[in-house]
């Protein structure tokens, strides 16, 4: 197709598309009128049954643990998979970075993003932690705690070098730490089994109280292991570009 | 038993991330550990699917975390063991086994990333199989996608490969959207997820647009897995780059679990809602109609022996979905016994292309010609399997194409048989072509059309150096898999156990009252009567019919140049140049657009059918 040709039957099939998705729609209840029952019934049993008051966290690592463990490994097989294709080759050998336009000199990293940077670095570890380990009592959990985790990484590259990263962070072991992540939850499910209880049964202790830190079982473990898990993904994923831009270029 | 459903899942994933936390103790002295417990997994996860798949009468339910429905209500998620769902993934299990078997010895330098790909993906295709909650069913779609799409760039060496991948990943995961579009409207609707508790809360209304859309967007998504025509350009690109072991696996299990899909989600959720009309089974019989013609005419003009495969998968993947479109039992069944028996020789066909490039380093059927004498064994396995896919009894394919042959017929459908013998015929052509030409020197040389050497050329070998002589566990698996594909053919009463199966998958209220309320149903009933099974004289006589057919276009076009015939110049297919050329541009906008006009069409046609 020439890219006019495509232009125009893409446009009129995507009115035809739009069109027909809006057919859909319109059969939605209306604002407001939740069908249920699903977020009924949860809300009514949800935190007697794990005291978790996090109840999106109880969906994610109990109610539907199996679909995180499913997401969890997607994650898992894109990290593996970015190893594969940015995997150093034969035909590259390792180099600093030179930039490729002569005439420009190079501007350093300015001491206001180096202040700043280092400044952020620690309230992000401590706020990431908080994330991942209170996703059972308050929004949050593994995954998004893992991802702030993993901008520390990304201040620590800004502050410094790319080779302080590389040295902090060097990609086998955040290889290995992400697999352990992964791994993990799929022990924690099998222990259940060990017990008699059903895979990914919440088998640990609920604790006192819900809201409390130590409540909710295997959702707080969980929650945990997935916040290993993305942290050491993004920094592999991150480290594995930067180390493809800055330092392995084609021979 | 039951806690067999979860494990056939999670062994898997846990040996795949375990290799990958211990790949450092996997250097090359340890390659024996790693691909040993990699093949040592896949033959468990076998066996595991196998135990559920015999044992499973009428159906295991597993309901993670132990929660168990209420009222109707499902809180958590469910896996469902019935002969036909056990059964695939319990296949797919299979297929990764040979292959990891075939690839111990195929790539010289490996670290765990395969290894735990292929266990990811195996993983993934098994909870395809068995979940029984729609939402899960995306989430297995995408594990299975990722994996997938890392393996088709294995060998990154080459610009190919990775323009394969990302033609496939891009494709996969535009369907994918429309497939959660379509889920997140249902949820809406129902506010469920568990396909048996959204089939129960859509029927007995009538249809509306609601019901409609989401049900043409999860099927659409299923179909670019699928690979069906308009959705299948991905396939070529990525089966033509994929490492051979990998195209195995996407030939012969993947692609077909789309089509489970679309059969799960229509016979748990919708089945019953849109009320089985004709306007379904003739939208998705022409679909599965125009995906075989188009692509044995497409598999038929190839020079690039896994083109010429991945071609042929397509095609065979809408004589499956014709199968599946009958909506009767016997059609199901036959889709199924013809997706084994296909899977089967096709694996074998792609181990046996692979040691083609592990030995000769080529994969292009001009240059190659001839050269594959020195093959005999490999060339002997390929005729067989290339006899097999043109559907010659005893070959499992005869029976499952013969069985949606019948039910096709005895339901007014004359034209199915006349599509699925033309198809068979112009696919088996060639792949007996390739094969005759290349391992026995058969007749001339293909002429070479420069544009289509210059794509089979790009293929180097996926091996570090070409071999003096095949290992024998590359020989062995090509050969195991043509055996059980006679195996399977000759197997008593295949036929009324398997309609007995597709019976039961086909019950949309047994599966309901075995899924939400843990009843026992001990007979099931599906919407069209069960037909015969007894294998007939025109099942054998279609497949005879089929190979014999198969072979003589095989010859033709092999000793082409030498008939007495008046235009010497032109070849069998060239026509088709220009088309394939224009359609399969390799263009990842084309093949979007293409998605984009195909889901106007069927949307547009269910909508003015059903409305």
């Amino acid at each position: 197709m020439t890219p006019g040709v495509r232009r125009g039957v893409f446009l009129a099939g995507m009115a035809a598309v739009l069109a027909f998705f809006l057919w859909g729609l319109v059969g939605l209840p209306g604002f407001g009128h939740y069908p249920g029952p699903y977020g009924d019934v949860l809300n009514a049993i949800g935190i007697r049954q794990t005291h978790a008051t996090d109840i999106v966290s109880a969906v994610n690592f109990d109610y539907r643990a199996m679909d995180t463990l499913g997401e969890e490994f997607i994650l898992f097989a894109a990290a593996t998979g970015m190893g594969v294709v940015l995997r150093h080759l034969r035909e590259e050998r390792e180099r600093s970075a030179v930039d490729e336009a002569r005439d420009r000199t190079d501007p350093g990293t300015s001491e206001a993003v180096r202040v700043a940077a280092i400044t952020f670095t620690g309230p992000t570890v401590v706020v990431g932690w908080y994330i991942v380990s209170h996703g059972q009592v308050s929004p949050g959990g593994g995954f998004q705690g893992g991802v702030i985790l993993a901008t520390a990484f990304a201040m620590i590259y800004l502050a410094g070098e790319f080779l302080a990263l590389k040295r902090i962070s060097p990609v086998p072991l955040a290889d290995a730490v992400e697999a352990v992540g992964a791994a993990s939850f799929a022990i924690i499910g099998i222990s259940a089994l060990g017990v008699g209880a059903a895979f990914l049964a919440n088998v640990l202790p609920l604790g006192h109280m819900p809201g409390e830190v130590d409540s909710a079982g295997t959702i707080a473990l969980i929650s945990f292991f997935v916040g290993i898990e993305v942290t050491a993904a993004f920094v592999v994923v991150a480290s594995e570009f930067l180390e493809q831009t800055l330092i392995v270029r084609r021979h | 038993m039951r806690t067999l459903l979860p494990l056939a899942v999670a062994v898997p994933l846990l040996v795949a991330a375990g290799l990958s936390a211990a790949s450092a103790a996997f250097q090359r002295r340890n390659r024996w550990a790693l691909d040993g417990l990699a093949i040592l997994t896949a033959a468990a996860v076998t066996a595991m699917l196998m135990a559920l798949t015999v044992g499973a009468g009428s159906a295991q339910v597993y309901w993670f975390g132990g929660f168990r429905p209420a009222h109707g209500v499902a809180l958590g998620i469910d896996f469902v063991a019935s002969p036909l769902s056990a059964g695939l993934a319990a296949f797919a299990g299979l297929l990764v086994t040979a292959a990891m078997v075939f690839s111990w010895r195929y790539f010289e330098r490996v670290s765990t990333f395969y290894h735990a790909l292929m266990l990811v993906f195996l993983a993934g295709m098994a909870g395809f199989c068995l979940t029984g909650d729609v939402f899960d069913l995306f989430v297995f779609f995408e594990v299975m996608g990722v994996a997938a799409y890392a393996l088709t760039a294995y060998r990154t060496e080459e610009r190919g490969p990775l323009q394969g991948a990302l033609n496939f990943a891009i494709t996969n995961s535009v369907g994918a959207y429309l497939s959660l579009a379509g889920i997140a409207l249902v949820y809406g609707r129902t506010g469920a997820l568990n396909m048996a508790q959204v089939g129960r809360a859509l029927a007995g209304h009538r249809p509306d647009g609601l019901v409609v859309v989401s049900f043409v967007l999860i099927v659409v998504g299923l179909l670019v897995k699928a690979s069906i025509v308009p959705f299948h350009f991905w396939t070529a690109d990525a089966e033509a780059v994929a490492p051979s072991p990998v195209c195995v696996l996407f030939s012969g299990a993947m692609v077909e679990l789309g089509l489970y899909g679309v059969a799960r989600v229509y016979w748990s959720m919708f089945g019953s809602a849109l009320g089985h009309r004709g306007a379904i089974s003739s939208t998705l019989l022409a679909l599965g109609a125009a995906t075989a013609v188009v692509g044995a005419l497409f598999c038929f003009r190839q020079r690039h022996l896994k083109r010429i495969l991945a071609f042929s998968t397509i095609s065979h993947a809408g004589m499956f979905l014709m199968g599946v479109a009958l909506l009767t039992p016997l059609g199901l069944a036959g889709a199924a016994i013809y997706v084994v028996g296909h899977g089967l020789v096709k694996g074998a066909l792609f181990l046996c292309t692979g040691i083609v490039l592990h030995r000769l380093r080529s994969i292009n059927e001009t240059w190659l010609h001839g050269r594959g004498r020195r093959l005999p064994v490999t060339g002997a396995v390929y005729i067989l399997a290339g006899l097999g896919l043109a559907d010659l009894p005893p070959f499992a394919t005869y029976l499952g194409k013969g069985y949606i042959e019948e039910s096709g017929y005895s339901h007014g459908m004359a034209w199915v048989t006349a599509v699925l013998i033309i198809t068979s015929i112009l696919v088996g052509g060639a792949v007996l072509r390739a094969g005759g030409g290349v391992f026995w020197g058969l007749g001339d040389a293909p002429s070479e059309d420069p544009r289509m050497a210059a794509e089979a050329s790009e293929e180097h070998s996926e091996t570090e150096e070409g071999r003096g002589r095949t290992p024998l566990s590359m020989v062995l698996p090509p050969l195991v898999l043509v055996a059980l594909a006679v195996a399977v053919g000759l197997l008593p009463h295949l036929g009324s156990v398997v309609q007995a199966a597709a019976v039961r998958f086909q019950d949309q209220g047994a599966y309901n009252a075995t899924v939400l309320s843990g009843a026992r149903v001990l007979h099931a009933q599906a919407p069209q009567p069960p037909e015969p099974t007894g294998i007939t004289i025109a099942d054998v006589a279609t497949g005879v019919g089929s190979a014999a057919g198969a072979a003589v276009l095989a010859l033709v076009s092999l000793y082409w140049r030498r008939l007495p015939l008046l235009r010497r110049g032109l070849e069998p297919g060239l026509g088709l140049v220009g088309p394939i050329r224009r359609f399969q541009s390799g263009v990842v906008t084309d093949y979007v657009t293409w998605i984009v006009l195909g889901l106007a069409v069927i949307g547009g046609a269910l909508a003015l059918s059903i409305r």
